[in-house]
């Protein structure tokens, strides 16, 4: 190896520094070396083998080509210099390159509007050199300019803001799009769009209207079906306002019972001051004219004109809107009213509808609002467990137990009354030919006749139509005397007209305010506002198909139901007027019952009643339950069912009407 | 009530997501001064190959962050801000990169949180660190390298409201970009 090593070094010293590769090639001697060592261990292998030999010659021809020649000719070899690098390299070279990325890119409709104001004000400016539409634009800033803050736009306080609840818009659950799940997720806290300076809000709204409007927004199909007094109407025009601010929508329309368009009207300016509306009225020219006008974003209209002047446009003509929301919705119900019909007919994108009772009297009600809001096919029959699953994914309710924990406490104060004799009299009388009446009429009964009985029996516990007599007029004086001297004021509710007309004059000295279906329209706002304004007043006399929505008469702290209505949920609607949002002290319900008369039995079968819907709108909810009573339950009422029947067959109609 | 053409002004917040498999994903998002958004742009996953990782050491968040995804945003969005505000100094650099003004907001214990009006606040923290300014309730730190573009933010810093919560439109972004992660994952590509 020494031999090896030495030849090597001799080879270096030779041609200078080394050139070809690092390794030194096999030499001579080494393949001697190796030589040797093959030979022995062959021979030492071939002394224990028999070997044979075997002839191996082969018949070769070479066939004449002509190409023979050129195989005997030796291959001709050249000599080429090659240039090696004389110093070492990198080997491969790298340079920063800059890496095509893939983007995407969401633009918002405010971004949008913006892009398009700059191109246009680009192109008018050509001529002045204006810069190029791709830098941003430059601002001028006015030098008395005083930043707002978030908590000066809130409530024009310049404290330092608390930590405040964050509400985020959730992308809604049938946004399968990537653009429109993260449109919902850029969206800064709702506390914070509230404050932006075009948007600036009357009253903070409590935690739970931000979480409403929240939810309204993000929806296209929803029943906001908050308890009343919440503040349903304020949270529809936020998210609307929101809606309209984010470019999401251009055209809105809302239908409400007629008695209720002022009431909106004056919602509308309050919580929404830059936002124009145009109430539908007028003449049918008229009214052509508002439904097709452009540039208004928010249509108020009623349900009566909605109905005819729809049916006035041809097929197809009707405007289209971005969103149609529905108060007090449970004006749809019956699915085959001329209501219902034309509100689903309406062109639309989002639907929502807004009630306090989305269950008046039976499940399949919320069928026709879920109909309305096309979350289900026409004409479907949800189960129970159905509606509950719709429930959660497009109700929002909310009670006041479990929203205004601060809010004062509601007192119901049930007055149960004996009979004066003169009433009781007139009663035992009507109750018993009333029923020898129905008894004869037989099969021929009709809920209507029971009906009717109910009616008179009703009116004569209110008081007796010969003599005047009234349990109940007379405590409502005592009640009223006590009242009046505090300065407080009261609502009262009947299911009458006569029977309010026959209270004002013996309530005219606590300054009696007469407001039901007989007063004319125009009449009736000056009658609310006398009766906020004048301390003389103390007393408003309503009916409940007129007084009992949408009302805000929360400076009342008392109301007296002077009759029992047949739907607990139109009661309450009517108690809601005073116990509400803003009123500052306890209100005190009284309740007028007549003890052993028709009353006690319709309180007892309502009160029965109140829980069996109550899971469709979620446990522990105690105040969703709205029933009025069911043929079957008027005729349980007089036990005809078991005195008329022949063994177990019903008579009188089939619940469902 | 005129405000000349204060609404013109766009704030950009740029930020990005790192994702164990599929690398960085950058998020762009413009808003008006009231932090509503205007438009956002994200990118694909940046995956810097072993090369890049090797080669850029401790200097390959910033690349990435900021040369490849910041400049390749900035140049893509159509709703051009006024100034883009970044989460950490590490990515000032992308101001060599473009024209558009760079900030980086400052971790929140290093930054004074009291509220005075900014005016008086800047001109001390001019004294004391001149890289550094208020703007809503931040303070902010601006390149290095590029001076001239305190009096310019300055000026801008007047149009944000005092109270403006700046880090609030990062978790936007971050949420978006998780988002549009978790979507392209479950789509087969």
């Amino acid at each position: 190896m020494a031999d090896v090593q030495s030849h090597s070094a001799k080879a270096q010293t030779a041609s200078g520094p080394l050139q070809g590769p690092h390794w030194s090639p096999l030499q001579a001697l080494d393949a001697l070396e190796l030589g040797r060592h093959t030979q022995d261990s062959l021979e030492e292998l071939l002394g224990e083998v028999t070997v044979f030999p075997i002839p191996m010659t082969m018949r070769a021809e070479i066939l004449s080509s002509g190409l023979n020649v050129a195989l005997q000719r030796w291959p001709k070899i050249s000599v080429e210099p090659l240039n090696m690098p004389k110093s070492p390299g990198l080997m491969p070279t790298w340079k920063p390159t800059r890496q095509k990325i893939t983007t995407f890119g969401l633009q918002f409709p405010e971004g949008a509007s913006l892009i398009a104001k700059q191109d246009a004000d680009a192109k008018k400016d050509q001529a002045a050199n204006a810069p190029p539409s791709s830098a941003a634009p430059p601002i001028e800033i006015l030098p008395d300019y005083e930043p707002p803050t978030v908590a000066s736009l809130i409530d024009g306080l310049n404290e330092e803001p608390k930590k405040k609840q964050v509400t985020r818009i959730k992308p809604p659950d049938d946004a399968l799009a990537i653009e429109d799940r993260l449109f919902y997720l850029l969206q800064p806290p709702l506390q914070s769009w509230l404050a932006g300076q075009e948007l600036i809000m009357p009253f903070e709204p409590f935690p739970y209207q931000y979480e409403g409007i929240g939810w309204l927004f993000s929806k296209s199909s929803a029943l906001l079906a908050d308890e009343m007094g919440l503040g349903k109407t304020m949270q529809t025009i936020t998210a609307v306002r929101l809606l309209v601010r984010s470019g999401q929508v251009r055209r809105v329309l809302l239908v409400c019972p007629k008695p209720l368009l002022p009431n909106w009207q004056r919602e509308f300016s309050t919580w929404a001051e830059e936002l124009p509306f145009v109430v539908v009225e007028g003449d049918g020219e008229r009214r052509k004219l508002t439904w097709t006008m452009p540039g208004v974003p928010v249509l108020i209209a009623n349900y009566e004109s909605l109905v005819r002047d729809f049916a006035a446009f041809g097929e197809g003509e009707f405007p289209k809107f971005d969103l149609i929301i529905l108060d007090e919705a449970q004006r749809i119900k019956n699915r085959t009213s001329r209501t219902a019909v034309t509100a689903r007919a309406l062109p639309r994108r989002r639907s929502w509808a807004l009630t306090g009772t989305p269950i008046e009297n039976r499940p399949e009600e919320l069928g026709a609002l879920y109909e309305f809001l096309e979350v289900v096919p026409p004409n479907a029959t949800p189960d129970l467990r159905q509606l509950q699953s719709l429930a959660k994914q497009f109700i929002l309710r909310r009670t006041k137990n479990l929203v205004m924990k601060d809010m004062p406490p509601r007192l119901d104060r049930d007055a149960y009354l004996e009979l004066l004799p003169a009433q009781q009299s007139a009663y035992d009388m009507a109750e018993k030919e009333g029923v020898i009446q129905l008894n004869e009429l037989g099969d021929s009964i009709s809920v209507q006749h029971v009906f009717e009985l109910v009616l008179r029996l009703k009116q004569i516990t209110n008081f007796d139509p010969l003599t005047g007599e009234s349990a109940k007029l007379d405590r409502l004086e005592a009640d009223m005397e006590e009242i009046a001297a505090s300065g407080g004021k009261a609502i009262l509710f009947s299911q009458w007209t006569k029977v309010i007309d026959w209270l004002a004059k013996p309530m005219a000295k606590y300054g009696a305010l007469v407001y039901h279906g007989g007063v004319p329209t125009k009449q009736r706002e000056p009658i609310l506002a006398r009766f906020k304004e004048d301390p003389d007043a103390h007393i408003l006399l309503m009916s409940y198909g007129t007084g009992a929505v949408g009302l805000n008469l929360q400076f009342a702290g008392y109301v007296f139901l002077f009759d029992r209505w047949w739907n607990p949920a139109i009661e309450d609607q009517a108690i809601n007027r005073a116990h509400r949002i803003g009123c500052k002290s306890q209100v005190i319900v009284t309740r007028f019952i007549s003890k052993d008369t028709i009353e006690e039995r319709i309180d007892r079968v309502l009160t029965e009643k109140r829980e069996l819907f109550a899971a469709i709108l979620g446990d522990g909810d105690d105040t969703n339950v709205s029933l009025s009573m069911n043929a079957a339950e008027i005729f349980g009422l007089f036990d005809l069912k078991a005195r008329h029947g022949k063994g177990t067959r019903a008579i009188g109609p089939k619940p469902a009407a | 009530m005129s405000h000349g053409n204060h609404d013109q002004f766009r704030l950009g917040f740029l930020t990005a997501v790192e994702d164990a498999e599929r690398g960085f994903v950058g998020g762009l998002l413009i808003t008006n001064r009231f932090g509503r958004p205007l438009e956002f742009q994200c990118t694909a996953p940046v995956k810097p190959n072993r090369t890049q990782q090797i080669l850029y050491g401790p200097t390959l968040k910033p690349y990435v962050l900021g040369e490849l995804i910041g400049r390749t945003l900035l140049e893509k969005v159509g709703v051009k801000p006024h100034i883009v505000l970044v989460e950490s100094p590490d990515l000032l650099e992308l101001r060599n990169a473009t024209s558009t003004l760079v900030a980086s907001l400052i971790p929140a214990e290093s930054g004074s949180s009291k509220r005075k009006s900014p005016d008086a606040e800047n001109q001390k923290l001019e004294q004391i660190l001149p890289n550094r300014l208020k703007l809503g309730n931040e303070t902010i730190e601006l390149s290095a390298s590029h001076h001239e573009d305190r009096s310019e933010i300055e000026k801008f810093a007047k149009l944000v409201p005092a109270d403006a919560d700046l880090r609030e439109p990062f978790e936007r972004i971050r949420e978006a970009l998780a988002e549009t992660i978790r979507l392209s994952m479950a789509r087969p590509a």
